[in-house]
């Protein structure tokens, strides 16, 4: 049985990622503050805001020190949603430069384009191309999947890219290390595409 | 490649039915007459079923958010996102930053708010700042002069805002809007074809996406919207909910013209 721990610090869609991951049968628990999450087998840490706002609530809320030994000690997987993507690279550009966790490198930096047709934010369903497999996504097919931001992830070290999207430049939609699964989009609301990613996550 | 939107509407009243107050849909013609549709979660759920892009939800009436304990949007928003896996905007009433949070909270993506923004400018840059630009849509009700020039109106359309859209649309903007959703008040519910010169106009006036709603009775008018009115998104009530026309076709007449739009999920 799966139990899928939701990471609530103030910022985010918890209710929506809630009802995917029950709709696959999974459990899932609202996790506000730092205790024993051992029981749990998934953990998501989602983010809607600005940049610096998140990462300031992520910290204040305590959990930071649970979710380190999550990730690095147990080495059970985690995924970050959008702005809970963006927290996992060194620094953000949005309003001012920040630091993030630095938990696997990269920047986010301001989505740009000198085409007028290319408009800020990025919002609709835009094709994710996957760079490896992942689940039930094979390497170098393409799927739909509903994206809302101004930044984006972008990282060096290839290796560690799942997917890829364009809009205007080519950036980071999905990022894979080990346990740490990070996507850009929604896959909370992504319809069928978004349910078969969270459904490939799940059997990480 | 991203796509363009077509975004059923869906225009929320509330009805004392057995002397329980409850939520209806209604449509609407030049923002009057309305008519009852019927319950929103089931047409909510008929249109995930046919693979829409996005959901706007209005509280027409404006009834309080974040401040009524018994509020019936926040209750709603909360019922028909436990249906769809689908982006929801959701607005009207919309006036504090605990308003943004509480529909955020219940499954709401991206909040349009509309009147507060003539009461205070700031709000939009306060909700900017907190939420992101992408989580802020303004929403923007026009109508058009004997001279074709677009002026916007506020209240329902009850009061001229006495402000051209042009300039309205400026202001949002760099206050830190992250989308725009136009509304032709006259062409609501008319079938008359999509106001597609002044989507065009603002369209190109500005970076961030623009919305066009008002108008659609067509397959047609939607790719007018798209192709003619550079709008990211088009947006529609009554052409969705009282048309028997299959929506798969409709997409599929869209697709056939020519517009990336998605045919399969």
């Amino acid at each position: 049985m799966f139990h899928v721990g939701l990471v609530d610090y103030h910022a985010g869609n918890i209710r929506s990622i809630a009802t995917a991951f029950e709709y696959l049968g999974a459990k899932t628990q609202i996790i506000r503050k730092h205790e024993n999450i051992s029981h749990l087998t998934h953990l998501v840490l989602p983010g809607v805001g600005a940049f610096n706002f998140c990462f300031e609530s992520l910290k204040l809320s305590g959990m930071l020190p649970m979710l380190e030994e999550w990730t690095f000690t147990m080495q059970k997987p985690i995924l970050g949603i959008c702005v809970g993507m963006q927290l996992l690279a060194d620094s953000s550009d949005e309003m001012g430069l920040h630091s993030g966790l630095g938990w696997i490198g990269g920047q986010v930096q301001k989505l740009h384009s000198n085409n007028p047709s290319i408009r800020i934010p990025h919002v609709g369903w835009n094709t994710v191309y996957f760079e490896q497999d992942f689940g039930e996504h094979s390497k170098n097919t393409s799927r739909d999947f509903y994206f809302d931001h101004s930044h984006a992830y972008y990282l060096p070290n290839q290796d560690l890219v799942l997917a890829t999207a364009k809009h205007g430049q080519e950036f980071c939609a999905a990022i894979q290390r080990d346990n740490i699964v990070a996507v850009q989009f929604h896959p909370e609301k992504s319809q069928a595409s978004g349910l078969k990613f969270l459904q490939s996550f799940l059997s990480l | 490649m991203l796509k363009k939107r077509l975004i059923p509407k869906l225009l929320i009243k509330y009805q004392t039915l057995a002397k329980k107050r409850k939520p209806i849909l209604v449509t609407t013609r030049a923002f009057l007459d309305e008519i009852t549709v019927g319950d929103p979660v089931s047409q909510a759920k008929i249109y995930e079923a046919q693979f829409a892009d996005e959901l706007i939800v209005l509280n027409i009436e404006g009834c309080p958010i974040a401040s009524d304990p018994q509020s019936l949007i926040l209750d709603l928003v909360e019922r028909i996102a436990d249906e769809v896996f689908m982006p929801l905007t959701v607005g009207g009433g919309v006036r504090t930053i605990e308003d943004f949070q509480y529909l955020l909270e219940r499954g709401a993506d991206k909040i349009s708010i509309n009147t507060i923004m003539f009461e205070n400018t700031g709000f939009i840059s306060e909700a900017a700042y907190r939420y992101g630009s992408q989580c802020v849509v303004a929403s923007i009700d026009f109508r058009t002069d004997e001279f074709g020039e677009a002026y916007v109106v506020r209240d329902r359309a009850k009061t001229d805002a006495n402000v051209s859209l042009i300039d309205w649309v400026e202001k949002v903007v760099s206050s830190g809007a992250g989308e725009i959703l136009l509304t032709d008040v006259d062409r609501d519910g008319s079938g008359a074809g999509i106001n597609w010169t002044i989507c065009k106009m603002i369209a190109s006036s500005v970076p961030i996406p623009v919305i066009i709603s008002g108008g659609c009775g067509l397959a047609e008018h939607f790719v007018d919207g798209f192709q003619k009115g550079l709008a990211e998104g088009v947006a529609a009530g009554t052409f969705f909910c009282l048309r028997d026309q299959n929506p798969m076709q409709t997409r599929a007449h869209i697709h056939n013209a020519g517009v990336s739009i998605r045919v399969e999920t």
